[in-house]
């Protein structure tokens, strides 16, 4: 037996931590690939472009994943395609959601800010109480209030109202921006940040409250100015079941895109042979959403950590 | 430019947490103050509630001749630089410094000349265009100031400033700010917990701890008579060393015992203001002593220590050195006898030297060791005579006066008692007469040293009383407490009559009006206060006001006896108190007991009083809180 003693045989530090990102890489690879296929396929469906052997247009659902032929066919339908007895029904919801998107952008993003503001600068009596009142109301979905909201409208004429069905539009706006105040604890975290100090020092130069939060924290404030219209202007690209129950089953013209391309599909004319135009439908919406996302979501990524810690 | 009073200034929290005791000072104009203590002390409360960003519990502020208790920030004409400069970082420096004059609608010219006049004051001229996170934190600092200085506000609010600069930046911005102050010539508070900042810049400075005023006084004052141990302890650094001892009358010389026996003699005349009961060697006092007051020595003289540490400054050098025990032995036992010494020359000075401290005789201190109060005062609190009855007369200070019949009464059968007299109850007269021995100016008062024996009896005395004179004076016997055997058997009668009583209010027609009245209730005296003092005990305590119990404080001498005809309080005569000089009758009313000044030939049994309400103080029963 040899007196020199073996050394003992270790796993490399690299070795081990090379391990352990293989098995994340494939737990994330599979966990995206899960995400990512339905969203594929209703993009590939988006371009799918087939005909039966009698030349008829191939528009259901197809057991084959990869389209056998692309084209923009579906586009070119779905734009001009009359749905519900509505002509250019697809450009008219999306022009709808749209106007309902920046006016409850507009609205929600300074009653937010305004309501942020009050919460975290301002000191007065119910503040806290307010501010738990919020916390707990805002653990319960927002639909709970739907039926309540849907009567609140129809009272004043703003839904169900059969000689102007465009006030539905308007009822729409204020059930998306109304409540929207109480959301304000993502933006009081940034406020949070901003020093007191400032505040104290805008009052002293002669600053009125409304004048400190539009001269010294709104400017200070851009990423979540952007955080909150970003999200105020996805909501109601994003709601369904709001702008389903306000606008009303018989009002196609008024109908918001999502209520639109749900009802292409499972409305109360469903065609089956709609679904690759309903799939360009969707990935038409996504496009001014991804875009703003993408172009802002540095700002995005800031709006949303604000606060989370001390600067 | 303004002078500045706090009047009885307190910030209470909702939750009953008192941040601020008892605020007065009137700050002239022109002064520098500085307010200084630990944090949590209440000083940055102080300032803010000057700003007016905090709210005043109670008490008045006024800025000029103006209460500004309710006023806006921006109405009380002040300026304020806050420790983290709260530039506005969207801003560059001209905006941050034209702000508020912008807000004052002032012409674009005016606050351009004001603008540039104050860059070149503070040399930042050159960075006018800059936004704030593009300068250093020195020139952020100054472009803090110059926001401050375009204002030209009659009060200068200065929040810890410094404190967020590097050491030689912050000595550097501290003769400039003092510069400032001289060049200006306006009122300027300034907050620090840092007592060099406060020692180098105030003209005054108030020492706060935990929300009281611990003193008030000049620099060099605070250094060399602190009121006590807090602020001796706070100003100067090192800090003063501090020692238990007990201190022992022998001849001409005072003994400072220390607890190890070690023992440090003090001439009797540098410290004659300590009372006399301190000085048996059986009362437990703290010594103090600065470390640049202690000369150290190789030879066998003074305290005994070893070194255990040597910083060597430069310029001067700290040694930290322990006090051996009872047998001279160097332990690690006890903690409490550590020395502190500056001294100049350290060169032949190592750890493990064992040396000598000698105390220099006149800067010493000494604290009672359970107030912590100094003994020292600058007018000593009180002076004890003893006095010896024979009959109807007590003889004291080696005269025989006439005995008052409460003295008489409160000491029952005892043949000698003691008078605790404060020097402001002794006044000119022809009962006693002492030699003055020294005459020191005190403020605005003179301090006599009357002879008695070998110590002295304390007396203000005015502009004609010399050295070496024979002060003729005598007591004012309601002012004097007595004492049998160190027992307290009677008390000093204090200024105020203080009653019991609640607050209301009626709404009465006047005309097409109808106007709030507010009424102090005691027993069924309503007496109508005015609508201010209504209205300010209403904000302090809400609608909580007409439930709660106050004390009502009236000066003695603004109570007087009523006819049936007036309002007033009716009372039943349950004594009378003589004091020879005056007498006072006990009246029992409403369930409570007080005294009112009375001529000698009062005999009724029954008394009706009254006062204005302009007159009455009130204090909140809840806390201890005075509201108006």
């Amino acid at each position: 037996m040899s007196n020199i003693l073996q050394p003992k045989k270790v796993k490399s530090q690299s070795r081990n931590r090379r391990i352990s990102l293989g098995v994340t890489y494939a737990i994330l690879g599979v966990m995206s690939i899960i995400w990512l296929i339905p969203l594929i396929w209703i993009v590939l469906s988006a371009f799918r472009c087939e005909y039966q052997p009698d030349g008829t247009f191939i528009g259901t659902v197809t057991s084959n994943f990869f389209p056998r032929q692309f084209g923009l066919e579906n586009f070119t339908k779905l734009f001009s395609g009359t749905y519900y007895g509505v002509d250019n029904a697809f450009l008219k919801w999306m022009l709808n959601t749209l106007i309902i998107a920046v006016i409850d952008c507009l609205i929600s993003t300074f009653l937010v800010l305004s309501v942020a503001y009050c919460m975290s600068k301002l000191k007065f009596r119910l503040r806290k109480p307010f501010m738990n009142m919020a916390m707990i109301i805002g653990l319960f979905p927002g639909f709970m209030s739907m039926i309540a909201i849907y009567f609140l409208l129809k009272s004043i004429g703003l839904t169900g109202n059969p000689q102007h069905p465009e006030y539905s539009v308007i009822g729409l706006v204020l059930a998306y921006s109304a409540g929207a105040g109480l959301g304000f604890q993502i933006a009081k975290g940034f406020f949070d940040v901003i020093p007191n100090a400032l505040v104290e020092s805008a009052k002293l130069d002669g600053c009125t409250n409304f004048k400190i939060f539009r001269r010294i924290i709104l400017p200070l404030a851009k990423p979540i100015i952007i955080y909150q219209a970003l999200m105020s202007f996805t909501g109601p690209w994003m709601d369904f079941i709001f702008a389903k129950v306000i606008i009303g089953a018989d009002n196609a013209r008024f109908w918001t895109v999502s209520v639109g391309l749900y009802s292409m599909l499972f409305g109360t004319h469903p065609d089956t042979n709609l679904f690759t135009q309903f799939a360009a439908g969707c990935v038409i919406v996504a496009i001014p959403i991804v875009t703003l996302f993408m172009f802002l979501q540095k700002y995005y990524v800031e709006g949303v950590t604000a606060g989370a810690v001390k600067g | 430019m303004a002078n500045l009073k706090l009047s009885h200034i307190y910030k209470v929290y909702e939750n009953g947490h008192k941040a601020v005791n008892d605020f007065s000072i009137d700050i002239a104009d022109r002064e520098f103050i500085v307010f200084v203590g630990p944090s949590g002390c209440g000083k940055s409360t102080t300032l803010r509630m000057i700003a007016g960003l905090e709210t005043i519990t109670a008490g008045d502020l006024l800025i000029g001749d103006t209460l500004v208790n309710d006023m806006e920030p921006k109405d009380r004409d002040i300026a304020m630089v806050f420790q983290s400069y709260a530039l506005y970082p969207h801003m560059t420096v001209y905006e941050n410094m034209a702000f508020g004059l912008r807000n004052r609608k002032m012409p674009e010219k005016e606050i351009k000349e004001r603008v540039m006049k104050a860059a070149k004051i503070l040399d930042i001229e050159d960075y006018l265009d800059r936004k704030p996170k593009a300068m250093s934190g020195g020139q952020r600092q100054r472009v803090a100031l110059g926001r401050a200085l375009v204002r030209d506000p009659k009060v200068f609010l200065l929040d810890e400033p410094l404190s967020n600069l590097d050491a030689k930046l912050r000595a550097a911005m501290r003769t400039e700010i003092t510069a400032l102050h001289k060049s200006l010539n306006t009122t300027f508070i300034y907050v620090t917990h840092d007592q060099v900042e406060a020692m180098t810049m105030g003209t005054r400075i108030v020492v706060m701890k935990l929300g009281y005023v611990q003193q008030i006084d000049t620099p060099m004052n605070l250094y060399n008579e602190p009121y006590n141990k807090f602020v001796a302890g706070f100003i100067g650094t090192p800090q003063m060393n501090f020692f238990d001892t007990t201190l022992k009358r022998e001849g001409d010389k005072v003994i400072v015992i220390f607890q190890n026996g070690d023992k440090v003699a003090v001439p009797y005349e540098d410290v004659s203001k300590i009372h006399n009961r301190y000085l048996g060697g059986d009362v437990k006092v703290t010594f103090g002593i600065r470390p640049e007051h202690i000369s150290v020595s190789k030879e066998g003289k003074g305290l005994k220590f070893i070194v255990t540490n040597v910083e060597r400054l430069g310029s001067d050098s700290i040694i930290y050195g322990k006090l051996g025990d009872h047998l001279g032995e160097f332990t690690m036992k006890d903690e409490g006898n550590m020395i502190v010494v500056k001294m100049n020359d350290s060169s032949n000075i190592e750890v493990g030297d064992v040396l000598y401290a000698e105390p220099n005789p006149s800067k010493v201190h000494f604290f009672d060791a359970e107030t912590e109060i100094t003994l020292m005062s600058k007018i000593p609190p009180f002076n004890t005579i003893e006095a010896a009855v024979s009959g109807d007369s007590m003889t004291a200070l080696g005269k025989k006066v006439a005995l008052p019949a409460a003295f008489k009464a409160a000491i029952g059968g005892a043949d000698r008692f003691e008078l605790v007299v404060p020097p402001r109850a002794i006044v000119p007269g022809n009962d006693f007469e002492l030699k003055v021995a020294r005459i020191e100016k005190v403020d605005n008062d003179r301090l006599a040293y009357l002879r008695n024996g070998d110590s002295y009896v304390f007396a203000l005395v005015g502009e004609s009383v010399r050295e070496g004179d024979t002060y003729q004076f005598a007591f004012e016997n309601e002012k004097l407490n007595v004492t049998v055997g160190g027992e307290e058997v009677l008390k000093a009668i204090d200024d105020e009559v203080s009653l019991l009583g609640t607050f209301s209010k009626k709404e009465l027609k006047e005309g097409h009006d109808r106007v709030l009245h507010f009424f102090y209730d005691i027993g069924e005296y309503s007496l109508e206060t005015s609508p201010e003092q209504g209205y300010k005990i209403n904000s302090i305590d809400g609608d909580n006001c007409y439930k709660y119990t106050y004390r009502y404080a009236v000066n003695r001498n603004a109570v007087r006896i009523v006819g049936d005809d007036e309002p007033g309080l009716n009372g039943r005569v349950v004594a009378f108190c003589d004091y020879g000089n005056i007498r006072f009758a006990k009246v029992e009313a409403d369930g409570q007991e007080f005294l009112i000044t009375v001529d000698p030939k009062f005999a009724a049994d029954k008394v009706r009083v009254a006062f204005n309400s302009e007159d009455v103080s009130v204090y909140s029963t809840r806390i201890d809180m005075k509201i108006c």
